[in-house]
């Protein structure tokens, strides 16, 4: 397997593993969450914390595995998996001196980053379908049911989330020469953005807004997606990706 | 087609007015140059340009100005169409560690025709590198074969190779120039770059002699090795007047005369236009010069000749 691919695959797996045991620990503890709903209430520290528990309590199991699954596992450990794919992809080649070696090969810069952008896409994205899709197999041992259409669905939009921080954060790699920088600051920068969501007079400005219980609600209720959310996600990646390609070709 | 379409068409590599900045600094002041096959050696101090005008003619950083020809590819956008016709091994090594050599060379292979493989695994052969190694367990020597493995297994018409001889020993650089030899016996042109001009001086077919960004001097290997022959130099006592002796010299005629003081000598070189050795007769006959600590001639390493001629040190 060629050096690019490995880590995107050794990477990919060790993301899926943990997203799926969130999920599966998240659906196996339903029901001790539903019976002990207001008492969870009440210990909520926050007015938005209470909010989101009394969105989970009208939406039922499907809004609270929603928002497990994708508010909870992909916004934070997806968030740091795209992080964690792309801030090395130039920036450390650049840090440990191989960025000669990597630009001397006969094949274009657009394309040897582009196989590099996809490689650490697909590493970003492919657990959130896989995991998504085991969903309804998990729900069957709580005897619930959950259709596989809209799961479909929420996890395209999920997936454009993360493939736009993952393509910031690739963008950052094709300009700088410092991987650990360039991944804390995006970390910190994400926890700033959820800091944002939880303050109700600010919530709007959050990048999380995109992929809260709201807009699974959404998918839910109208299986179909939200446009006004997706297409804007979705121009940022291709922005994003040129922009890559612009810094890279600079170099 | 004017004179210069004409030695572009004509040139393995070709290189006019290339300027590269790097801020303030001006790495590569605009660089001409014509390259044929055979080895020619790109030479200079640390920090003359060199690798920098290497990286430019590959593509791998882009000159700001200038225009560059490689195996009839010119250097536009990305540079892809030199990297098909060249193969390059750079000056720092840098690799990665944790792939086994076999593994790092098809890496480098990647984008190559599909019988470089083979022939990168007799290159290896020849030098003796264990393929099945993880590349950190290698030393810097290793590496440095690894890498001019990858550069000499393509079958492109220019190679272009920065300092491919440093650090390694004096048997594997015997073992390296003999497949560099090969290499330029087949046609291939072969521009190859060294801060230490002994080194590689014995396999160049022409030198180029870079400062500060500018070639200051391009000339084929036997013409300077006439011109090191017709050197003469003379050192004497720092007590000695530099102009006294100079001028006393000068009487003579028929040479070139630079004088320096180096380590509590007065060093003066002649570069004498006839018969070195009749000139040194005449010039130790003379009773007005101070008779020489030491006398030089015909022993001067090409160093040393380029040290006198333009007065670089680093070589």
């Amino acid at each position: 397997m060629l050096r690019e691919y490995r880590f995107a695959w050794w990477g990919m797996l060790a993301w899926f593993i943990v997203l799926e045991a969130l999920l599966v620990g998240a659906i196996l503890f339903w029901p001790s969450f539903e019976e002990n709903i207001d008492a969870l209430r009440d210990m909520a520290p926050m007015d938005s914390l209470k909010g989101m528990i009394d969105q989970l309590e009208v939406g039922g199991v499907i809004a609270y595995v929603n928002g497990q699954h994708f508010f909870k596992g992909c916004n934070t450990v997806g968030t740091l998996a795209a992080v964690v794919f792309a801030m090395n992809v130039v920036a450390g080649e650049a840090q440990r001196g191989t960025l000669e070696i990597l630009l001397a090969r006969p094949m274009s810069r657009r394309r040897v980053l582009t196989e590099r952008w996809i490689a650490g896409a697909l590493a970003t994205i492919v657990p959130v379908f896989v995991s998504t899709h085991s969903i309804p197999w998990l729900m069957s041992y709580i005897d619930e049911d959950m259709a596989h259409w809209p799961l479909f669905l929420s996890a395209i939009h999920q997936s454009l989330l993360l493939l736009m921080l993952y393509a910031l954060t690739f963008a950052l790699s094709c300009a700088g020469s410092r991987p650990l920088v360039i991944g804390f600051g995006m970390l910190l920068f994400m926890l700033a953005e959820f800091s944002i969501y939880l303050v109700q007079t600010l919530t709007h400005w959050s990048l999380f807004r995109l992929t809260d219980i709201d807009a699974f609600a959404y998918i839910g209720a109208t299986h179909s997606l939200e446009w006004t959310k997706v297409v804007p996600m979705a121009v940022a990646v291709v922005v994003l990706f040129e922009l890559s390609q612009r810094l890279y070709a600079r170099r | 087609m004017n004179a210069s379409q004409h030695s572009s068409t004509l040139s393995a590599i070709h290189a006019k007015g290339v300027v590269r900045r790097f801020g303030d600094k001006v790495a590569v002041a605009g660089m001409d140059l014509d390259v044929g096959p055979g080895i020619t050696g790109l030479l200079g101090p640390n920090g003359s340009g060199k690798s920098t005008f290497l990286r430019c003619l590959y593509g791998v950083t882009r000159p700001d100005a200038g225009e560059i020809v490689v195996g009839g590819a010119r250097l536009v956008g990305d540079g892809v169409a030199v990297r098909l016709q060249a193969a390059y091994a750079p000056g720092e090594i840098a690799l990665y560690g944790e792939l086994r050599a076999d593994e790092h060379l098809q890496w480098f292979l990647r984008g190559r025709e599909s019988n470089a493989w083979q022939r990168a695994l007799e290159y290896a052969q020849r030098l003796e590198l264990p393929l099945r190694k993880r590349v950190r367990t290698y030393s810097h020597g290793m590496k440095r074969q690894l890498m001019l493995c990858a550069a000499l297994a393509p079958q492109v018409p220019v190679r272009i190779l920065d300092e491919p001889t440093e650090g390694l020993d004096p048997s594997k650089r015997g073992a390296v120039l003999q497949l560099l030899q090969e290499d330029a016996a087949r046609g291939t042109a072969i521009l190859l770059s060294s801060h230490h001009l002994g080194e590689v001086d014995r396999v160049c077919a022409r030198l180029v002699f870079v400062q500060a960004g500018r070639i200051i001097a391009n000339e084929t290997a036997a013409t300077v090795r006439e011109r090191a022959a017709r050197l003469v130099r003379l050192s004497f006592a720092s007590t000695v007047a530099e102009d006294s002796v100079k001028q006393t010299l000068q009487s003579l005629g028929g040479a070139t005369l630079s004088s320096m003081v180096v380590e509590d000598q007065l060093r003066v070189s002649a570069q004498v236009a006839g018969e070195p050795r009749e000139w040194l007769a005449r010039a130790l006959a003379l009773p007005a010069l101070p008779a020489p600590t030491t006398i030089e001639h015909g022993r001067l390493s090409l160093a040393e000749l380029y040290r006198e001629l333009y007065g670089v040190e680093g070589c």
